[in-house]
Order: C-alpha cells, then structure tokens, then sequence
C-alpha cells in the first residue's frame, strides 16, 4: 500500500514537472501580443556563442574566458551596445573534449540566432568544432587554440594568438640564449593536438640549437600517477625538463618529479599559465618553474591596466592571459556586427559578412588594437605578429621573467 | 640501470598497495554473492572526495578525516547493497551485474553534479607537514629516503604502503579469526547451507560490503594525497584493480593483494619501457596469466571463498 502510495507520488512528480515547458510555449502560442514582444527582444539583442572548458580538466581556464567575455559584453552593452542592439553572450561547455565539442559545435551551428562564434579553447575542441562550422558557415575565432593547424584549410576560424610552431622555437631559444647553463633537455607531452605538435615544434628547434635531446616521453589526458615515467626521464639527467601540456597534469608532473628526487629545471608552455598550476604542484614544487604566455599585464600599459582594473571590479579577481584574449575576441566580434550586420538580412548573410570583415584585416594599419596589443590575421586566419613572454615562479606566485627574449633568431 | 628498477619496483608497489586495496573490494563481493560490483570504483571516488570536503570544509585533521571518510565509505557501500542489490538477490546474475553498472554510472555523475568535473587536489597546508615532501633544486630532500641513484622515496609513500600491508593483515585476521570472518567464509561456501545454520546472509554481505568500501575509501584518500581527485577517477583506477582481481583470481583476497601489486609493478616497468604503453603492458600481462590459467593465479576452479 505504501509502495503504491510511493509509485503515485513519483508518477505525479515526473507528470508535473513534465508539463512545465511545455506549458509555457502553449502559453506564447496562445498570447500573441507576448509572442510579438519576445520576437522583438529576441530580434533586438545580437547573440554570439563561448565556447570553451568550463568544466573538465581546463576549465580554470574556461573560468577566465568567461570572466573576461563578461566584462566586454557588460562594457559594450553599458556604451549603448551595438548600433542600438544589446550584445548577449551565450556560454557553452566543451568540456576541454574534443568529442564534447564537435556536439557544442553542431548545437551552435544549429541555432538560428547565434551570428558568430568565440571558441574553443583547446586546440583539439577548434579542430573537432571546425568542419561543423565551416559546413554551417560561421566565424570560429578562437582565443587559445596554439596548434599549427588550427586554422590551415578552413576560411571560417581565425584565432588572436600566436601558433606553436613559434612558440616552441621561442622556448628552445629561450632555454638555448637565456638559461645558457642548460645544455640538456628532456620533452614530457600530453599525446594530444596541443601537447604533440608543441612538443614536434619544440624538438626541431633544439636539433637546431645547441641544445641535446635526451629524452621524449609522452603522458595521456586524465592520468594522474606519472612517477613511472619521470624516473625514466630522471635517469637521463636532463638540465631542463619541457612539459608540453595543461596545467592539471603539469601540476602533478612537477609534484611528483620534485618527490621523486628530479632536480631538472621545469619548462612549461601557455598551457600552464593558470594559478591551478601553482595549487596543485604544491610552492615547493611549482618554484622556479618557467612558462611562456601570449601576453603580459605591463606596468606600463595604461590600456591593459584599465582593463584589469575593470575586470577586478566586475569579478574580485586579477585576470589573466586567457580573459584579455578573450575579451579582445569579443571585441573583434562586435566590432564586425557593427560595421556589417543588416537586420534586414538572412541569417547566413549575416554569419558570413563577419567573417568577410575578418577576413580583410589582414595589415598593421588595418589590425584590430586591443588589449593585448594588435590582432590581424595571415591568409589563414592565423595571428603571426604576436610575441610571446617568459613569466617565472617566484615566491608561490607567477611574476615576469627578469629576462625576455623579444627577437627570434 | 639497476637503481632505475629498484625505483620503478618502488613506484610499482606504491602503485600497486592502491590497487591492491581497491581490488579487495571487488573480490570479496564476488566471493560471497558472485556479483562483479562495478559500482566499487565509485565507491572509491566517493572516498578520495568524502576525505578531501571532511579536511577541506569540515576543517578536519587528517587523522580523523581518514578513518571518517572509511565509515562514510562502509555507509555508502551497505546503502548501494541494500538500496539497489539486495532485492535482486533472487534475479538471474546478469540483472544485478547490469544495476551495477547503472549505479556505477549514476554515482559518478552524481559526483559531476556535486562536485563538478574539475579536478580538486588535498591542500598541502592542511595535511600533516610530511606529507609534504620534494627535492628543491639545490638538491635538499625534504620528508623523503634518499635512494641510490639519486631518487627518493616520499614518506607519503612510505606510509601508503605501510597502511596498505596493515590492513590487509588486518583483513586476513578478521576473515580467518573472528566470528564475522567465519560467517562470510560459510557465505562463501555456500549461502543457503549457511543460512539454514542460523547465520543472517544478508548481515553478513552488508558486512562485506562496509568492509570492502571502507579499503576504498582508504585507497581514495591515498590517492588524493599523491594524485587528484576528480569524478572520472573510480574508472580508471577500478579498472585496473579489477583487472587485478581477475589476474590474482576473483574471490581469492590473497590473489587481489598479488594481483595488485603485479598490476602495479607492471604499470611502472611497462612505462620505463614506453611510456605511450604504461597501461598496456599492465593488461598484457593479465591476458597472458587468464590463458594459461583461467582462473587467476589463486583461484580455484570451483572458487567461492572470501
């Protein structure tokens, strides 16, 4: 009897619940004059997609992107938006998995009020995302993805930032020019798009320095118990240790080495450039740590300043790399909306006049200045103009590298 | 070369004392009801988290935490039996194998839900202080052994061994000396005989249960300290104990222990070999020991005990 009692309950429950949607469109068919004013709203903001790890094993990083997604968009709608049209961002989770994101992917290429996309983060996320946009025609542009071939093929995504190809011969001549007692290294990758085309980027350029190459290890995404290899790694004595991957792992990789008596100098790249690094590896461990970044913060950059005092305002943290990138994404975007959106046109017209107008920024005087200094793309789509920084950890925190390294051989 | 291995036989045995641990668990519920739980890596991941909010939140020290995320552990494990196993007792096998498999999935995407997928670790501030141990780059060793060779050895882990050979002593008293231990190895034997002399099966497999989800959790919170924790965790380390009972044979707690520690050392070898294959070599071994003996290295072919 109770038993049935419970059934019922349940039945009602799930019945109840069911019919809440489903309530409210029968509500808007019904009421046309509330059906004319959601049209209208929805007609009046100009909606762009985030896509990027807001959970998973980036999503500090995914946190950051958002963060600084919402500060433009607060910024831009606060100026009176865009030719009179609020901009409204919608988020969306990849998870940092490029299996997630090929779904995200086809869920924004579907919806008929997304124009363009800020996305993805991960260089395997903008690769598996890529053809779903290219087939739906709309702007991929990506904030983080560093992967040489993200952009290659495609006339739809573009990204703000440098490529590894560069940004792994910066670190072998930074290690080569800079830490010249460093004379050995060792590669430790995650066996992804990012990790192995950085760490292939990297091993050409050392071949090329004087630098040797003693070892060549590679890691999984989600493992977490790395000893095994860096004993292995350890018994080549290398000076300096590259880890080419994400901070979660990278963390644990500088943990677990320093445990198991590796005294090597640790090198990461931009992957690492997120304060979970730090927490996880422990200030012992993560101390004297190395890593390259697409931007700095300058003391003396009265713009990048502004921003981060905003972006301080609006959410009681610093930013970081990610969120300016993003925040200038942003602002690229709406720039375009601004100058080619028609409320008058088709959607597809729409999605493909932002990319028309990416497309022709392709000189200095014709780049995009933001924050992060200035952004026009090659005929890829790529971003070649950018420097990367080297910032060290100094004192359990990350702090610019005494020394820079502005000119590549 | 030598000092290599004897650190790869090291990183191994740490390695495999977790799994060791977890694979006890699946082995003993298959021992009494012959059901693969595959829930009990779940129940592992519940540990590390139970552990990490009980320091974290709770502001608990350590060596309270620990046992405390065990009893939530044995709860959790004795719910799990009593909620979705227990009235499947009489189903055919394969029905509670497959409720084993949604609860596996239903708990961790519970854990997503609570906790999200983002990876947590245990702060080093809140940890006794020599747990927290390394080699700065002047070459000082703090809270390690030094080997020969140039590595060292964490106390930590030093201390995960150490806790995983007490308790398993402990668990062979307790199945061979108390009255308990006799009670699940008559299960064991054979569950109607036993229950006609009086001995209450369904106690007695909740017993099992709060035992195997307790070494768990110890095994969760081990983990914790060295690794992360993170919601997908229970997979990958369930699957390797599991493996380590099937390889140790399952319903044989002494070949789960075997098992492990096999599991692990061939992990740390397979990976000094290449590092692409750490795993594989792990699951090589395993398939090699199930064809020349399909029943694991301590199996029977009649197995049923404890």
């Amino acid at each position: 009897m109770r038993m049935w009692c419970v059934g019922l309950l349940i039945i009602g429950l799930i019945a109840f619940s069911g019919c809440q949607p489903s309530d409210k469109t029968t509500d808007t068919a019904t009421d046309d004059t509330q059906e004319a004013d959601d049209t209208q709203k929805a007609q009046q903001d100009l909606k762009i997609a985030v896509a990027a790890p807001l959970t998973g094993n980036a999503a500090a990083f995914g946190e950051m992107i958002k963060k600084g997604a919402e500060l433009k968009e607060k910024e831009i709608n606060e100026a009176g938006g865009i030719n009179g049209r609020m901009l409204k961002v919608l988020f969306r989770d990849d998870a940092g998995k490029d299996a997630e994101a090929s779904l995200v992917a086809e869920g924004i290429a579907n919806d008929r009020e997304i124009l363009a996309v800020v996305g993805h983060f991960n260089s395997a996320c903008t690769l598996a995302g890529q053809p779903i946009y290219d087939a739906a025609g709309i702007v991929e542009l990506s904030p983080g993805s560093t992967n040489v071939t993200v952009c290659e093929g495609s006339k739809w995504t573009f990204r703000n930032l440098y490529r590894d190809d560069f940004q792994g011969k910066f670190i072998a001549q930074y290690i080569d020019n800079v830490l010249t007692d460093l004379e050995t290294v060792a590669v430790f990758f995650d066996n992804d798009d990012y990790g192995r085309g950085l760490r292939n980027a990297f091993v050409n350029e050392v071949e090329k320095t004087g630098l040797t190459l003693v070892a060549s290890e590679s890691y999984e995404r989600d493992t977490t118990n790395f000893k095994a290899q860096l004993t292995s790694i350890k018994a080549k004595k290398p000076d300096a240790i590259f880890i080419s991957g994400l901070y979660t792992e990278a963390g644990l990789i500088v943990k677990q080495g320093r445990e198991a008596g590796v005294t090597s100098q640790f090198f990461g790249a931009d992957g690492i450039d997120n304060a979970v690094f730090l927490s996880t590896a422990g200030s012992l461990a993560a101390e004297g740590t190395y890593i390259t970044t697409p931007f700095l913060f300058g003391e003396d950059d009265p713009k990048a300043q502004e921003m981060a005092a905003n972006f301080e305002k609006l959410h009681n943290v610093l930013p970081d790399t990610w969120a300016a990138l993003t925040y200038d994404a942003i602002g690229m975007i709406a720039e375009a909306l601004e100058k080619t959106y028609n409320p008058e046109a088709e959607l597809a017209e729409n999605r493909s006049a932002i990319r028309e107008h990416l497309a022709v920024i392709d000189t200095p005087e014709e780049g995009y200045m933001g924050v992060t200094g200035l952004t026009y793309f090659d005929h890829n789509g790529d971003t070649v103009n950018k420097p990367a920084y080297v910032k060290v950890v100094k004192d359990g925190k990350f702090a610019p590298a005494e020394k820079q390294l502005l000119e590549l051989k | 070369m030598w000092a290599q291995l004897f650190e790869q036989l090291i990183n191994g045995l740490v390695q495999g004392g977790i799994y060791a641990l977890i694979a006890v668990g699946y082995t003993m519920v298959y021992g009494i009801i012959q059901l693969i739980n595959f829930a009990h890596g779940e129940i592992y991941m519940f540990g590390a988290y139970f552990g990490l909010i009980l320091i974290t939140v709770f502001h608990i020290p350590f060596w309270f935490a620990l046992p405390l995320a065990m009893v939530l552990c044995a709860l959790l494990g004795m719910l799990i039996d009593y909620v979705a196993y227990r009235p499947l007792r009489t189903a055919p096998r394969l029905s509670a194998l497959i409720t084993a498999i949604g609860i596996s999935i239903a708990l961790q995407n519970l854990a997503r839900i609570i906790w999200s997928a983002t990876p947590k670790t245990y702060p080093s501030d809140d940890l006794p202080s020599f747990f927290v141990s390394g080699i700065s780059m002047t070459g000082e060793v703090i809270n390690a052994i030094p080997l020969p060779g140039g590595g060292t050895l964490p106390y930590r882990d030093v201390f995960i061994l150490l806790i995983a050979v007490v308790l398993m002593i402990i668990l062979n008293l307790l199945i061979y000396y108390t009255r308990i231990g006799k009670a699940m190895r008559a299960c064991a034997q054979n569950a109607t005989a036993a229950n006609l002399m009086g001995i209450n099966a369904n106690r007695v497999i909740l017993a099992t249960f709060a035992i195997g989800s307790a070494l768990g959790a110890v095994a969760g919170v081990m983990v914790g300290l060295s690794e992360n924790v993170n919601p997908q965790m229970g997979y990958y380390k369930g699957v390797a104990a599991f493996a380590a009972a099937v390889l140790g044979g399952i319903g044989s707690v002494t070949g789960a222990i075997v098992g492990g520690l096999l599991i692990g050392i061939a992990e740390a070898f397979g990976a000094d070999l290449h590092s692409g294959y750490r795993i594989a070599f792990a699951y090589i071994i395993m398939m090699l020991v199930i064809l020349i003996r399909p029943t694991g290295l301590f199996g029977k072919a009649t197995s049923k005990r404890a």
